[in-house]
């Protein structure tokens, strides 16, 4: 089960992160702080708080799913947007002058990133995606370990049982992304800083 | 072939380009010229619109490049552009630099293509490098390959951007015998440089910038022995020295 599950989310996750990366990556002024917000909200709250979110609040809304693909699709989300911090930083160090070299032969924005940036950036992305795949793998842990097939239908009673619980998952969440999102507001700002001055050396 | 009409740019508050007005007919040899920062590599970059123009008209063979509704692909795979620093695909040897564009842009068979690249590294005396990686190159002799990418899109213009900047002394002779004999074939070409014997030799027109401005246009004999500004004069003493 474990294995099935880091199969498909690190499979779909690396797909969605890529995507969202390639995307990030053309620092478009409307989508980027979207896909930049979701990114820090991934990063800044708990890997188990997300979960729960998923099996005990999305019922809440009507969106009741199989425990198996809640999972992969608590992990899929998740990876997705540690590995779209990855290729985008992949990306942003291709020299600027391979998308004005290969734009200038006319290639389009696809041709681009598929013959000239993405084999680049790969070099980058590489080494820290093979690191985030473990990482990930060692987190689909957390979601088997409590039983991914009694969990969303306990979890789901205990919920109904204390109309609490949602508020108190909720709150967590809240309360770590409160305490991490400016955290990761000051490292975020910092490794520019870092970058910039690298460039002007 | 090339026509500004009162083209303007800006950078935030920086006026790049101020007012350019300028022709180049097909055939002819364009040397632009002047001191760092005075806006020439944008002047080039408006051409194929890696840089928009904000203000003014900009048409390059017939096409409105002015106009965002324009077809971007149809307009570059017109044009070539040589840069500085090469910018060679790192990841592929030197016939697939070359054969690139004409197989995805222009949909080529890729025999063709090779066929096509052969020739153009031939031109630019290059062909026994076909197999090897950018980074086994001189830098005069990745620059040649640059060219010889250029050329493989067939372009009706080339344009070139300091082409021999970054190029040890001894490198520079390579390269710019392999512009004038394109200039001497009859190529469309707008070249930044401040070789002086290479405009003297082949360009039928010097442009002189400053500040954003065409400040002054000769002969290239004419601009460099008597310029008529006093800023072209003091540029030249400059380059001069070198
Ligand atoms: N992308 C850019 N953003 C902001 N300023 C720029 C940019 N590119 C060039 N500039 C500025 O515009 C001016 C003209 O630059 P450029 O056309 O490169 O001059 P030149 O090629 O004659 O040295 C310079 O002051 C340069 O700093
Ligand atoms: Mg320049």
């Amino acid at each position: 089960m474990t294995v099935l599950i880091s199969g498909a989310s690190l499979f779909l996750g690396t797909i969605l992160g890529f995507l969202l990366g390639m995307v990030r990556s053309r620092k478009n002024r409307l989508v980027n702080p979207l896909i930049g917000f979701f990114v820090d909200v991934m990063r800044g709250t708990p890997f188990i708080v997300q979960v729960f979110i998923v099996f005990f609040i999305l019922p809440e809304f009507g969106v009741e799913l199989e425990a198996f693909t809640a999972a992969v699709l608590a992990m899929t989300i998740m990876g997705s947007a540690f590995i779209c911090e990855i290729v985008t930083a992949g990306i942003l160090a291709v020299p600027k002058g391979q998308w004005e070299a290969s734009s200038s032969s006319g290639l389009n924005i696809l041709q681009q990133l598929r013959l000239v940036i993405m084999p680049q950036a790969m070099k980058t992305i590489l080494p820290p995606l093979v690191g985030q795949y473990v990482l990930l793998i060692k987190d689909s842990s957390v979601v088997s370990a409590i039983g991914v097939v009694e969990l969303t239908r306990v979890g789901w009673l205990t919920v109904v049982r204390i109309p609490e619980g949602l508020m108190v998952f909720s709150l967590v969440a809240a309360l770590y992304f409160a305490i991490s999102y400016p955290l990761i507001r000051i490292s975020n700002s910092l490794e520019r800083k870092l970058t910039v001055n690298r460039v002007s050396l | 072939m090339i026509r500004f009409q009162n083209v303007n740019k800006w950078f935030g508050s920086l006026h790049v380009l101020n007012d350019i007005n300028l022709q180049v007919s097909a055939g002819e040899v364009v040397v632009v010229c002047g001191p760092s920062g005075s806006g020439k590599s944008t002047l080039l970059r408006c051409i194929n619109r890696l840089e928009r123009i904000q203000k003014g008209k900009l048409f390059v063979d017939g096409m409105p490049v002015h106009d965002s509704t324009i077809n971007l692909t149809k307009l570059r795979a017109e044009i070539g552009f040589v840069f500085q620093q090469f910018h060679l695909y790192p990841h592929l040897n030197v016939l697939e630099n070359v054969t690139l564009a004409p197989i995805h842009v222009r949909g080529m068979k890729k025999k063709e293509a090779e066929e096509l690249a052969m020739e153009k590294l031939e031109r630019v005396g290059l062909a026994d490098k076909a197999t090897a990686h950018p980074e086994q190159l001189s830098g005069g002799q990745q620059q040649r390959v640059a060219i010889a990418r250029g050329l493989a899109m067939s372009p009706k213009i080339l344009l070139f951007d300091e082409p021999t900047s970054a190029l040890d002394p001894e490198m520079i002779g390579e390269v710019l015998s392999v512009m004038v004999k394109l200039a001497e074939e009859g190529m469309t070409m707008c070249v930044v440089t401040h070789e002086m014997g290479f405009a003297r030799q082949v360009a039928h027109r010097v442009i002189f910038m400053d500040e954003g401005k065409i400040i002054e246009t000769g002969k290239p004999d004419q601009f460099f022995d008597n310029p008529h500004s006093d800023r072209a004069a003091l540029f030249i003493s400059k380059i001069l020295k070198h």
